[in-house]
């Protein structure tokens, strides 16, 4: 602890805060980002069954993630203050005809989980 | 004054962070398998690795030796090709279950949109593509005449990510030295943030060929380019930790050179042996996963690497600048550990005693 104290404090005086996060030779450089983990599952709002293939995507990202089988997705996206996803069904009706759908995530935490009961079209 | 108040309190911090020796960057050489067969590979990669890939469950095992997990505990995944392997999402989402970040070093072959998301999903926070030229010295160096094309595919995606902290690495070399600017164009256009800059090391395949090592001059234009890249500031360039290089240490880098091999960096390599950045002579291994528990290794060991006196030997034996350099990178010891592979100061020095002398 004593020598936690005291690296800070030298390395601070020294200019060399910044060599807290480095990069090794060949490596990559530190991941010192934030991101949030958003889980969810979404059903059919009819009939209460899962849907699988429906498309989930953040606003103005090229990720995307689809739903399984149960109806579950799970990524990574870049935290902000709050994250608009849009759900979306894409597979016409291989899997059932859905509405696409808006959700706006705020108050975000590391990770967080959602539910989505999407309309029959 | 304070230049030499600065240079005292860096060692002093070096010094303190050798104590400590905090694990906080950890390679995993997930594959030695690899779909380039680059003219200055360091590992000799090659298609057909003569070792296995790593079970990820093997190296898991090994992680979960693991203690004490400081914030930004990065596992960095490199090879050979990492993107060879078919778990690498898989991998990646177990490794953030943990509680620890990762990243990736790819050639970017096989980075494509499907890919690139994947990982993204996975939470990968941090990957390198490696750029040697553009497209004639690319590909040449890399040895395939699709590899440019294919690397600024992926560099397309790479930038359109703000989640990724992400930089392309260049390996300076006889042919690329001249387009460094075109280089630095480029990249700032593709809108790139942070270029890494190396010179190539004499080992593996890069023996073989003379046009991969720049002269004495031709380094010390490298530093030059740097430094007037820094001053202006448009994109983040820098030379890599490889090695001291004297009064342009302040000019080149972010700060002082300091080789955390061992000593923040450590490495499972494919074998499973312990040890630091992978390009390290594997003589220096100090532990194995398949028989050593690795955190107790990393606590216990790496003495060649925490107390480096034994490389003031050759060219290092009475240098005036060991003090801050303690032996250069770690990578430039190998074989029977007589001699530094290469001396970037002595390089630079020679340049200018070479000029003194013409003059």
């Amino acid at each position: 602890m004593t020598k936690n104290w005291k690296r800070n404090l030298i390395g601070g005086l020294s200019f060399t805060s910044m060599l807290f996060i480095f990069q090794a030779c060949y490596g990559t450089p530190h991941d010192v980002g934030y991101d949030v983990l958003v889980e969810g599952n979404v059903k059919s709002k009819t009939t209460g069954q899962p849907i699988k293939g429906i498309k989930v995507a953040p606003y103005n990202d090229i990720q995307q993630v689809f739903t399984d089988e149960n109806g579950n997705f799970s990524f990574y996206i870049l935290a902000d203050y709050s994250i608009g996803l849009r759900f979306e069904d894409v597979d016409s009706t291989l899997n059932g005809g859905f509405a696409s759908k808006d959700t706006v995530l705020t108050n975000l935490t590391s990770q967080i989980f959602v539910n989505i009961a999407l309309d029959s079209k | 004054m304070i230049r030499l108040i600065n240079g005292a309190l860096f060692r002093k911090f070096k010094q303190i962070e050798t104590e400590i020796h905090e694990l906080n960057y950890l390679f995993w050489e997930c594959t030695t398998r690899c779909n380039l067969n680059c003219l200055h590979c360091g590992s000799d990669c090659a298609k057909d690795s003569k070792f296995q890939d790593m079970p990820f469950a093997d190296f898991l095992a090994a992680l979960d030796t693991i203690e004490s997990k400081p914030a930004h505990f990065t596992v960095v995944l490199t090879g050979g090709e990492p993107l060879l392997r078919k778990d690498i999402e898989t991998c990646g989402r177990e490794i953030r279950k943990r509680g620890m970040r990762w990243s990736m070093v790819s050639n970017g072959l096989l980075y494509e949109k499907e890919m690139h998301n994947k990982l993204l999903n996975a939470g990968m926070g941090a990957l390198t593509f490696s750029l040697d030229g553009l497209q004639e010295n690319h590909n040449w160096l890399r040895n395939n005449k699709n590899s440019f094309a294919k690397v600024d595919l992926a560099i397309d995606l790479a930038v359109r990510s703000p989640r990724l902290n992400f930089d392309v690495v260049t390996c300076v070399n006889k042919r690329n030295i001249a387009e460094l600017p075109d280089i630095y164009n480029y990249l700032l256009n593709k809108g790139v943030k942070a270029w890494r800059l190396f010179t190539i090391v004499p080992i593996g395949r890069a023996t073989e060929n003379e046009d991969l090592f720049l002269t004495d001059q031709q380094f010390k234009e490298t530093l030059d380019f740097i430094a007037n890249m820094r001053e202006i500031n448009q994109l983040d360039v820098k030379f890599s930790c490889e090695g001291f290089v004297g009064k342009y240490e302040s000019k080149v880098r972010d700060s002082g050179f300091f080789c955390r091999a061992g000593i923040n960096i450590g490495s499972i390599l494919i074998d499973g042996s312990i040890s630091a950045c992978p390009n390290i002579d594997r003589s220096f291994a100090q532990g194995n996963i398949y028989k050593d528990n690795f955190y107790q290794i990393w606590q216990t060991k790496f003495e060649a690497f925490r107390n480096r006196e034994w490389t003031k030997t050759g060219e290092c034996n009475n240098c005036g600048d060991y003090k801050d350099c303690q032996g250069n990178g770690m990578h430039y010891w190998h074989g029977n550990r007589k001699n530094v592979l290469t001396c970037h100061n002595h390089k630079l020095k020679m340049y200018f005693w070479n000029k003194r002398k013409q003059i």
